[in-house]
Formats: structure tokens, C-alpha cells, sequence
């Protein structure tokens, strides 16, 4: 370069008027102060959402697989298996997610449109539960790494998507004026269709139209582990699925396959919210009271007699008597997880309760002290207002939109940077106020809101 | 207020701890000099000792000699200087205050200086009052600093700046765990953590306990920080980090100390009453504070003692 413009300096140095100072970076003096321009930065809208997603990305469920950093380095790229701390999701940049859920190594989202493709789904596909992609005609993809658009057959591009859950392979889009699409394994009746031994779920494309449950709308979906339960207007609540523990609630131990009402206690009650990760299931009626049914191993949904398989629902009111209204409720693998008016959090069950190392089963509902959720003498009104479990770790979110998590961190479902069991809440590192926390097996979503 | 008869009783009682107020833009060394100079000058006005006599044998070898006392001129201020000088009287402080930081400021006296030693490792918290301004960002962080950037700020309300507020103190929940050298899976960290909040082990890191806004009128603003191992450039960032995180850019207009442990502003000595009485009256209320709370010095556990 020097030698060139010495040549072209020889031949007419007049053109050129060379410069007699090094180039530095540029200095503000203090005189222009005022001369600065004023920077507007920009500004997200309220309805803006976030997601940040954490665990193991092998699965694809994170819809992360791309290499992070630069281009070179290849042997990052062939080694990115987990999230050690939560990444904030690009899918959710490109749209306005609305609802998220996810089963056991697959994601899926709902979107703010009014096209066709208003879910879409990331992770395994093997029983067609994020439908059927299949690039080459005949050989359906098992693995999606990056998230997809689902095909349902809505009646009407308006309808909006209000309810999504998915369990371990089978997933729930609820629509507002629709009612329930299910897809995915049917093996035991979890997509509220008559159970065919003989079906191939891979490849399948096919989706099941729950519309109307004893005549009225669904509002709500849950997902076990392969059972559904659907709460519809009144607050009644229908289940069909996998029944061996019975945690479809039905009085039975079969498999069910059309939807059908809970018995027990709940029937004459208005259900608003229904918990279940695995085979427990707990329900809050709108007075705060709890309600219980399913697998008992380890005391979720204590009985009088040492029953361990509960079929029926039954009111947990004596069992949480002095706790106050409950405000909301989860249930993991092993322990249930509730917080009551005055935000506070009791567990009760077997595992990594978060009552630390010496604690491994309480059979009583147990108070998580609030200084772990950071309630001390500086923040005396910090409390927690939702829970959220996976099979092995629990999740809380506080008044202040920090998410804590704790329980066994395998593939570093935590999200706290090691794969270490975490044995009392600690805070996850996100730039955001978190608005819901999703488990699953191996991986977690967060969807937030931004703070500006 | 106590008379002091002279001098010399009241150096004797000058072993303590002191609480000033350090006004902004002196430094520490001015403080502790601006001290030792009023302690010497006060001290030089109470009464003095007697001046030492000399014993004067005054006469003839062979004769029978006569005892004298004469004045010692070698004792006389005039010729000595000053019975008090600042080599008498030593001072230290117990955690250091920036140039521009203002507020309650701990001095050891004399003995005292090994009080402020225990007031440094046992890592009492500290409250400031921090103020703030939006719309610019300088590369000091603080308003002396040149201008690099400005921003608009119409959008930041007393809710986001409670919202990212609140976010910053709960990211350092985490680093109190980390910092506070315990074990992760041991029940005594389990029991510690349920109890409240833990101290750091070292004086390396900043954490920090408690933040909040307790007054907004754009684009001024005022935080409220408890902390540990802080210091004022660290402040300095929290506001810009503040000014970041509201999509916006600020910069820190003032750093003011209310308290430290349970040393407050009330009892913080005014720069008029840098005077021996003061001083003295001031030491024996430090005294009686930590007579109170044993624990401000020797705590016996991890748990942060205020």
C-alpha cells in the first residue's frame, strides 16, 4: 500500500494531499459535549417474549445445533451436546412466541399468526409427536434439530393457539374455538383416540380433533408422562391415557382411550389448574384446595392404607390444612411441589427436595426456608408465585421474575454451569423476568419477558 | 462533653474507634491529617504538664556546694516544639472511602487502629446512597469523566428501574455462595444458606446484599446499596450497568455512605466537630455500640453480622 501511493505520489503528489499524523483512535474532546448526538436505543414492546433453553442439545430439543463463536472452530461445534447456562433461543426472535411446552427430548411452540404453521416443534420425533417432516418421500426425519412448523388441520386460520403441553411422546395444541389437536403416540390412548394396538407411529401424519368434552369447551391441557387430562369450562376434568398407576383418575388401572371424567373428589368441583409430569397428578379448585391422584410410591398422594396406586381423586384439604389458599402446584417424578398465598414453597416426596443433603424424603408438605429464594432482611417481600417440576428438578419463580432451580442436574438441566445435583434452590442466570419455566427430562425452557 | 484537666489525661483517653463524616473530594489522608493536626492543636491548649526542672549543683568544688532546681529550657515548648505532634498520635481507617465518595467513615485512634483491623476482616455491610443520571455516559462512570455517549431516556420508569434492579441484586445471590468459601453439598452450608445471607470469605470480590431505587424524578435518580468489598469504582459501574440494562446510558453523580454496620449517620462526626471534646465524646459512643454488638468484630460464624 505504501509502496503504491509513493509511486502515485511521484507521478502527481498535487492530487494527493498526504496526511501528516498517525491515524489514532478518534478523541472526543470535552467542548463537544453538546455536539453529540443523542442515541436512541432501541426498545422492546410489552408483548415482547423471550425464550432461553438450557440442557442437552444432542436431542435437538433445544433447537440450537448450530456452532456458537467463530467460524473455525470446528471441534466446538462436533462438541456441543449441552447448554451448561441458558441460551437465549433465536426461534423466539424471529416470532412471537406465545405458549411453550415440552415432552421428553422434544420442544414445541405456539405463535402469534394467523398463517397455518402456528406451532412448531424441535427434538425427537420418533412417534410423530412434532408431525411428520420428511425431506425425502418414504423416510420421515426421527430427529429435528432446528425447529419446524407442525401441520394441523385448523378449521379456520383465526383460531389461536391457547394451551400447548406435550408428555413423553405425544403432544397437546389446545385452540381457542377448536378445541383439543393431539398428536403423537397413541399407544395407551394419550391422544384421546380409540388405542389401536397395530399402529406405526412413525412417519404418521396423523392429528386427532378433541372438540368438545360433555359438551362444553376445553380450556386447559395437561400432559403426564402418557396420559392427557383436559380441563373444559365449568371446571370439570377429563383424562385418558396410560392408567397403571392411575393417574388418569378414571377408578380404573386400564389405558384409556377416549377422553372421559375424572372420579372421586373433584367432580363436584371447579378445577382451574392440573399438575402432572409422570404419573402423579395434582389439581387446585378455584378456592386454593388441593386434589390428588395416581402413583403414591413415595407418599405425593397419601392415603389412609398403604395404598400406592391412587385411581380415584381425592381432596387433600387435611393434608395441607394450616398453609393457607394454594396458588399453584406441580408435580415431578418422586414429589410435588406447592406455594401458597403468602408465597411460600413446600415440597413433600422422595428425592432432591431442596431441603438439603440430609433430607431425602419428607412425608408431610415441607416449608423451603424463603432465604433461599431470597427473602432476607434487605428484600423482606420477595416470595415465590410459580412452581414448575421436572422429573427430577424443580423450578420457582419469584415476584421479582428470578427463576431458582434446584433437584438431580442431569445433561445440565439446571442451568447452572456445572452437573452437580443442586441440593437448595440457587438463582439460574437470566437477563430477564422470567414468566414461565418449563421441565423436562434433560432440558429446560424459560419464556421471559424483557425488562426494557 | 468532658473537661479535661490536662493534657496529658486527655491523650490517655484517645484509645478507640471513631465514626466521621468524610466530605466529598477530600481524601482519606486529608481526613486523618485535618485530625491529627486539631487532636495536636487541641491538645496543646489544655493545660500542660509542669516543665521539667534541672537540678542545678551550683559552687566551688571545695567548698560545700549549693542544689538548685532551675526551669529546663531543654523542656520548654518554645525550644522543643509542641508537646504534641502528629508522630504521637496514630490513625487508621477501617475500610476505605474514595476520593469522591462522601459519608460515615471509621477511624481507629492510637489503639484503636487495632479495632479497625477487626472491623476490616470481619466485612461489615455497608449502605450507600447512590446518585445517578440518565441520558449520558462518561468513560470515568462519573460525572468528572468526558463524555462519550449520550441517549435518550424517555422511556425508563420507576417500574423498569425497580425490575432491572431487583434482577442485579438476586444475580449476586449466587456469588454469595461462591464467594463465602463453603462447601456446596454440606448440610452446613444448607443450614447457613436457610438462615440468611452469608459474608465472603475474602476482601476480593464486591457482593452485593440489597439494591433498590428509592427515588426516581428523570433523569435523576437515587439507589439504595447494601454491600460487601465494595469500593467506588464499583459503584460507579453499577450505574452504568443500570443505564445499560434500561437501554439507555448514566453515569453517577454522587456516592454518599449512610452506614456501616451499625455505625449510621447519626452518630458520624461533622468536619466542625473534628475537636478533641467531639472526638472524645464520639469515641466513647463507638465504644458503647460495640459493647452492644459483640459480633460487629468477632463473628463466630459465616452468617453476616448487619
Amino acid at each position: 500500500m505504501n509502496t503504491l501511493r509513493a509511486l502515485a505520489l511521484r507521478g502527481n503528489s498535487k492530487l494527493f494531499i498526504q496526511r501528516a499524523y498517525a491515524t489514532t483512535k478518534k478523541k472526543i474532546s470535552v467542548e463537544t459535549d453538546e455536539d453529540l448526538p443523542i442515541f436512541q436505543y432501541p426498545v422492546s414492546k410489552s408483548s415482547d417474549r423471550r425464550v432461553y433453553v438450557w440442557g442437552l442439545a444432542e436431542t435437538g430439543a433445544l433447537g440450537i445445533h448450530l456452532p456458537r463463536g467463530k467460524r473455525g472452530k470446528k471441534a466446538y461445534k462436533n462438541s456441543f451436546t449441552l447448554a451448561w447456562h441458558p441460551m437465549r433461543s433465536s426461534f423466539a426472535e424471529r416470532f412471537d412466541v406465545t405458549q411453550i411446552a415440552s415432552g421428553y427430548g422434544f420442544t414445541v411452540a405456539a405463535i402469534k399468526t394467523n398463517e397455518q404453521h402456528k406451532v412448531f416443534g424441535t427434538g425427537i420425533n420418533t412417534d410423530s409427536q412434532i408431525g411428520y417432516h420428511s425431506p425425502r418421500i418414504g423416510h420421515p426425519l426421527e430427529i429435528l434439530l432446528s425447529p419446524a412448523p407442525i401441520y394441523v388441520p385448523y378449521k379456520s386460520l383465526e383460531s389461536k393457539i391457547v394451551g400447548l403441553s406435550a408428555g413423553r411422546a405425544h403432544t397437546v395444541i389446545l385452540t381457542d374455538n377448536e378445541g383439543a389437536y393431539t398428536l403423537g403416540n397413541n399407544a395407551y390412548g394419550q391422544c384421546g383416540r380409540k388405542i389401536n394396538p397395530n399402529e406405526e407411529y412413525k412417519g404418521s401424519m396423523a392429528t386427532h380433533n378433541i372438540k368438545r368434552l360433555g359438551k362444553e369447551t376445553i380450556t386447559d391441557v395437561c400432559c403426564g408422562q402418557d396420559h392427557t387430562m383436559f380441563i373444559t369450562e365449568s371446571g370439570k376434568v377429563y383424562a385418558c391415557g396410560w392408567g397403571a398407576d392411575g393417574q388418569t383418575g378414571l377408578g380404573t388401572y386400564e389405558n384409556q382411550g377416549i377422553p372421559a371424567p375424572v372420579k372421586g373428589d373433584i367432580t363436584s368441583e371447579k378445577i382451574v389448574k392440573v399438575a402432572s409430569t409422570v404419573d402423579c397428578v395434582l389439581a387446585l379448585n378455584d378456592k386454593g384446595e388441593l386434589f390428588g391422584w395416581g402413583n403414591s410410591e413415595y407418599g405425593q398422594v397419601p392415603m389412609a392404607t398403604k395404598q400406592q396406586q391412587v385411581n380415584m381423586s381425592y381432596a387433600l384439604v387435611n393434608f395441607t390444612k394450616g398453609l393457607g389458599k394454594i396458588k399453584d402446584i406441580a408435580s415431578g417424578g418422586s414429589f410435588c411441589l406447592i406455594v401458597n398465598e403468602h408465597g411460600d414453597a413446600f415440597v413433600w416426596g422422595y428425592g432432591l427436595l431442596g431441603l438439603g443433603p440430609n433430607v431425602q424424603h419428607t412425608a408431610k408438605p415441607t416449608l423451603i426456608p424463603p432465604p433461599l429464594f431470597g427473602r432476607n432482611e434487605f428484600n423482606p417481600e420477595c416470595t415465590v408465585e410459580k412452581v414448575s417440576c421436572g422429573v427430577g428438578h424443580l423450578a420457582a419463580i419469584t415476584n421479582n421474575g428470578d427463576l431458582y432451580m434446584w433437584g438431580r442436574n442431569r445433561h445440565g438441566c439446571l442451568g447452572l454451569g456445572h452437573s452437580k445435583d443442586q441440593l437448595f434452590p440457587l438463582r439460574v442466570a437470566i437477563g430477564a423476568h422470567v414468566l414461565k419455566a418449563v421441565c423436562s427430562v434433560d432440558h429446560t425452557i424459560a419464556l421471559c419477558k424483557p425488562f426494557t | 462533653m468532658v473537661n479535661f484537666r490536662n493534657a496529658a489525661a486527655a491523650y490517655k483517653s484517645l484509645n478507640g474507634l471513631i465514626c466521621v463524616y468524610k466530605p466529598p473530594c477530600v481524601p482519606i489522608k486529608q481526613v486523618q491529617h485535618t485530625i491529627k493536626t486539631n487532636l495536636c492543636r487541641d491538645l496543646n491548649e489544655l493545660p500542660d504538664r509542669p516543665r521539667e526542672q534541672r537540678v542545678e549543683i551550683v559552687g566551688a568544688t571545695n567548698e560545700p556546694m549549693t542544689v538548685k532546681l532551675v526551669p529546663n529550657y531543654a523542656d520548654d515548648p518554645l525550644v522543643c516544639g509542641p508537646r504534641y505532634i502528629h508522630e504521637d498520635i496514630r490513625c487508621s481507617w477501617a475500610t476505605h472511602l474514595g476520593l469522591f465518595s462522601s459519608g460515615v467513615l471509621l477511624l481507629g485512634i492510637n489503639e484503636g487502629t487495632k479495632l479497625t483491623y477487626l472491623i476490616n476482616t470481619s466485612r461489615l455491610t455497608r449502605a450507600y446512597k447512590i446518585q445517578g443520571q440518565f441520558g449520558k455516559a462518561t468513560d470515568t462512570y462519573f460525572w468528572n469523566g468526558k463524555t462519550v455517549e449520550r441517549a435518550a431516556y424517555g422511556h425508563v420508569t420507576r417500574e423498569k428501574i425497580d425490575a432491572v434492579v431487583a434482577h442485579m441484586q438476586a444475580a449476586h445471590q449466587k456469588a454469595m455462595y461462591e464467594l463465602s468459601g463453603l462447601h456446596m453439598e454440606s448440610q452446613a452450608t444448607y443450614e447457613m444458606a436457610s438462615e440468611g445471607l452469608i459474608r465472603p470469605a475474602n476482601s476480593k470480590l464486591p457482593v452485593i446484599y440489597g439494591i433498590k431505587c428509592v427515588h426516581f424524578e428523570s433523569p435523576n435518580f437515587t439507589l439504595e446499596v447494601q454491600a460487601v468489598n465494595e469500593y467506588d469504582k464499583y459503584l460507579w459501574t453499577l450505574v452504568h450497568d443500570l443505564g445499560m440494562q434500561l437501554r439507555t446510558s448514566a453515569h453517577c453523580t454522587g456516592v454518599q455512605c449512610i452506614r456501616q454496620g451499625k455505625f449510621d449517620l447519626d452518630v458520624a462526626l461533622l468536619r466542625k466537630h473534628w475537636q478533641l471534646e467531639h472526638i472524645v465524646d464520639n469515641m466513647d459512643r463507638c465504644r458503647r455500640i460495640l459493647e452492644e454488638h459483640q459480633n460487629l468484630m468477632k463473628p463466630e460464624s459465616a452468617r453476616l453480622s448487619m
